[in-house]
């Protein structure tokens, strides 16, 4: 159960949903938080914004404070002990110490980066591990109160002892006013995730009951449900013969006991197909972006829209702007999605009083409508290893994905023939990465 | 040309205030241009430079003929447009580069007979090291000084002679430099220094000839450079050759220094040009305090006192420069404050929540970034330079406007007094300083006890010294 709430005084978390669901149907909804001053309000399907130490890569302080939801990896703050964020004075000391409006910007906090598979010491009851930028460190679970899914475990017994520990964790994160999403474990065992889901839909007795008062079972405590995809898919790999379960049939063993008036969470999805699909078969309600971040930093400009145009021939999702044909390409980045209101596509004037003014005789001048940054400016910055081209590309890509997810749940809002669209997509754009690893090679 | 207004005299020194309007509007002077050598400022869009409150950039000729080169800038419809930049910008000739590549340059009395090479840099943003890299030869391509001409009226966008045909674009370049044959200002042989001196000036009267035939001298104005390496009297026969031709030129350059020769000899070299420039010209001091040496980049990082130095350089007359410093020392995670240095790798700043400098009006001490956040992603992620660049740029825009209102106000020598007290007071003055601001008739030292303050010989480079030793576990 890796997601905690970031706030020293939690406050009450809510999803609501526009119609009522059924376990898998697509849905819109939005997701409430509501703090003693103010409150969040965050349509559903919705992006969470990956970030890195903190930040979110390449984008200035500026750009990162107009994205609304963002997760936060808590591992590399272990370097230092304490972490410096619980030393940060004030009422949102996460926030605060990383910049983040806690007016309008939720951040979703987990111990390890849910992107990272690499392979870490094994867990024990009291400890799991963690990857800091100096080496491996041990937290005790009890203390920090945060956990991050186990990595593939592969073997049976370690399947059975990585559902029951993390039953146990749940217990012990579990408070009044906390807001704790759960990694849903049992790996691409049927058995074991419907067993680990039934450990949480259980009415617990005696001491195990007065542990998570008032709840009566740990997902009364919850409010969603979280899958990492990235060791899921290691796992499924791995599995010989390829008789592994599909992802639909894994999600849905996990969810099918469960209340379906919850948050579902995805990291590491790996393509707008993919969104389509989870939230068609399964009613997700809120993806990762690491997919459009990591395509920005190979310089790749994402160019899709949902519902997809009608195109003579299948298209790619994004421009690989390493490729010579850009060199002389003076167009903004998307061409189906347009105007693109990105800063990339769409900059705005500075405004003359934002303007910082160094001497009493400074005097500005603003004029004319910028200039959009064009495919051949992006090629050349990423030619020559220019930040501003991923800065950009980050901006342009997050502005693509947002679109995208906008355009969904009005879509589920209003039409009911989602499924076709789905379909539409899958017909008009290339799934496969063959631009992002052209790009990752030529970077 | 270019309209350049005096506004105020400092009674004291040789500072002066004036407003240079170009085309793209006006820049108050004596003012740092910041260095986008690849048509990009260090992750910052342009909007965001501009509500910096910067209105003058400069570009690389040698870096944006090589990539992505003139046809494709003009194409754009000009440097201003291919980089989104709608305040001014100055290409530079491309001669500088040269000093640096020389070893792959043979230079000639017709332009520069070159095997060009081009920086190839390592994928990562941090940890980079610029390796030389032949790219191709082109034996017979002479960069004539025409061809220099040629290239920044193109990266200006004044106009291009295409294959396309010619074509005359919006929005022209503002400021553009002629092509100056360098030597590394260390350079031992002085008939050499002289040979290089000499046609410089030959250089000039063939740029100044293609300018004008160019037509292009109404919009794009063209800046003269002063050699003549570290001999003084060299430098006084190139001054003497190019302020003959003050009314072709819009203004002047001191060019060939920040070689790594020795503070005490740049500054006597820069008052002398300074004095002998006409006063109704900007003066414009190449490459301040950032020596494109041997040295790693974060050892001349580390060693560069800017903010004073260009200080030092207004207080003798000096209008404008250009640094890269605050841009490129942002990426090794250092800070500039009034109080020197801040070098924020150190462990020091792991759990201290202030900003980089208290009251600066940067977006990042403003919105309240904190050292310890910076030091967290100090060269692990791109956003912790940018955040830095932010700063810098302020921080050293902020040194020039504050010395702006001091020479309006009539207390330029109080300011600058009050600066370096700021900068210096624990590591000691750097003697140059003390020696040049004297020759201005500001005694830095008046009024402080002598046994208290210390006078550092050399460049007394002011420096938190970072070691991983001193680093806590
Ligand atoms: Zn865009
Ligand atoms: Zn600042």
């Amino acid at each position: 159960f890796n997601h905690v709430s970031p706030y020293k005084n939690m406050v009450g978390m809510s999803v609501k949903f526009q119609a009522q669901t059924t376990a898998f149907r697509p849905r819109s909804g939005s997701l409430l938080l509501n703090r003693p001053t103010s409150a969040i309000e965050i349509a559903t399907p919705a992006l969470l914004v990956t970030t890195s130490r903190g930040v979110v890569p390449h984008l200035t302080q500026a750009h990162a404070s107009t994205l609304p939801c963002l997760q936060v990896p808590f591992e590399t703050f272990l370097e230092h002990s304490p972490p410096v964020p619980t030393l940060h004075p004030g009422s949102h000391p996460l926030h605060s110490f990383l910049g983040f409006n806690p007016e309008n910007q939720l951040l979703i906090l987990t111990l390890r980066d849910p992107h990272d598979v690499r392979e870490t010491p094994a867990n024990t009851n009291n400890y799991v591990s963690a990857v800091t930028g100096r080496g491996i460190r041990r937290i005790l679970s009890l203390r920090c109160q945060i956990y991050h899914s186990l990595l593939p475990p592969f073997s049976q017994k370690r399947v059975e002892r990585s559902v029951s520990r993390s039953a146990s964790w749940v217990s012990q994160i579990l408070g009044p006013n906390r807001n704790v999403l759960v990694h849903m474990a049992g790996g691409v065992s049927i058995a074991a995730r419907k067993a680990f889901s039934s450990n949480l839909i259980e009415k617990l007795h005696g001491r195990e009951a007065e542990a998570i008062s008032p709840h009566k079972s740990l997902d009364d405590g919850l409010v969603g449900y979280v899958f990492d995809l990235a060791p899921l898919r290691m796992e499924m790999d791995a599995v010989s013969t390829g008789d592994a379960p599909d992802l639909t049939t894994l999600l849905r063993a996990s969810l099918d006991s469960m209340p379906s008036s919850k948050l579902r969470v995805i990291n590491s999805v790996s393509s707008p197909h993919e969104i389509l699909r989870l939230i068609r078969d399964v009613g997700v309600d809120i993806f990762d972006s690491k997919w459009a971040q990591d395509n920005a930093a190979f310089g790749v400009a994402l160019d899709f829209v949902f519902p997809a145009p009608a195109f003579q021939t299948r298209q790619n999702l994004g421009h690989n702007l390493y490729r010579t044909d850009f060199a002389q390409d003076f167009s903004s980045l998307s061409s189906s999605y347009s105007p693109c209101p990105c800063p990339a596509c769409r900059p705005v004037a500075t405004s003359q009083s934002a303007i910082i003014s160094h001497s009493t005789m400074d005097q500005f001048r603003t004029d004319g409508t910028p200039q959009p940054a064009s495919r051949a400016y992006i090629h050349h910055l990423c030619l020559t290893h220019e930040m501003s081209a991923h800065s950009l590309l980050v901006l342009h890509n997050l502005a693509v994905m947002q679109a995208f997810l906008a355009s969904v749940r009005t879509l589920l809002e209003h039409s009911d023939n989602f499924g076709r669209l789905v379909d539409d997509f899958h017909n008009a754009y290339h799934e496969g990465h063959e631009q992002i690893s052209e790009a990752r090679t030529m970077w | 040309m270019a309209k350049f207004e005096i506004l105020a005299r400092c009674p004291t020194t040789r500072a002066r205030v004036s407003r240079l309007t170009l085309s793209h509007g006006e820049t108050a002077l004596p003012t740092f241009m910041p260095v986008a050598t690849q048509a990009a400022i260090k992750g910052l869009t342009s909007q965001q430079v501009e509500s910096l409150g910067i209105s003058l950039i400069l570009n690389n000729t040698y870096h944006l003929n090589l990539r992505p080169g003139v046809q494709i800038l003009a194409q754009a419809g000009g440097a201003h447009k291919f980089q989104g930049w709608n305040k001014n910008l100055l290409t530079d000739s491309g001669g500088f580069q040269f000093v640096s590549l020389s070893k792959f340059a043979k230079i000639t009395e017709e332009g520069k007979q070159t095997i060009l090479v081009f920086w190839r840099n390592c994928n990562s943003h941090f940890g980079r090291r610029l390796i030389l890299q032949p790219l191709h030869r082109r034996a017979n391509d002479a960069d004539s000084p025409e061809e220099s001409i040629s290239i920044q009226h193109a990266i200006g966008a004044g106009s291009f002679h295409s294959s396309t045909g010619f074509r005359d674009l919006e929005y022209p370049a503002d400021i553009i430099m002629q092509l100056d044959d360098v030597v590394p200002s260390l350079t031992p042989d002085r008939a050499r220094v002289e040979e290089a001196m000499e046609r410089s000036v030959r250089w000039l009267d063939r740029c100044i000839a293609f300018h004008n035939a160019s037509g292009k001298q109404t919009t794009q104005n063209l800046f003269a450079i002063v050699q003549g390496g570290l001999d003084h009297e060299l430098r006084d026969r190139c001054l003497k050759q190019m302020v003959e031709r003050s009314n072709q030129v819009a203004g002047f350059a001191v060019g060939g220094l920040s070689g790594g020769e020795e503070k005490d000899v740049f500054w006597r070299i820069v008052k002398q040009c300074a004095e002998k420039l006409p006063e109704e010209k900007p003066r414009y001091c190449m490459g301040v305090g950032f020596a494109e040496g041997n040295l790693s980049s974060l050892v001349q990082a580390v060693h560069s006192n800017t903010s004073t130095d260009l200080l030092v350089c207004v207080a003798l007359g000096v209008d404008m420069a250009d640094c890269v410093f605050p841009t490129r020392t942002a990426r090794f995670g250092v800070a500039l404050t009034r109080n020197g240095p801040l070098n924020l790798r150190l462990a020091k700043h792991a759990t201290d929540f202030s900003p980089i400098e208290k009251d600066c009006p940067c977006p990042t001490c403003s919105q309240g970034t904190s050292r310890a956040m910076l030091h967290h992603i100090v060269t692990r992620e791109t956003a912790a330079a940018h955040a830095v660049t932010i700063h810098n740029i302020v921080f050293q825009a902020q040194v020039m406007g504050g010395a702006r209102d001091a020479i309006i106000a009539g207390t330029f020598p109080q300011y600058l007094k009050a600066f370096f007290a700021g900068y210096f007071a624990d590591a000691g003055y750097p003697e140059w300083c003390v020696n040049a601001l004297q020759s201005v008739g500001v005694d830095l030292l008046e009024g402080l006890d002598p046994s208290e303050v210390k006078i550092i010989p050399g460049s007394g480079a002011k420096w938190e010294y970072s070691t991983n030793k001193s680093k806590t576990k």
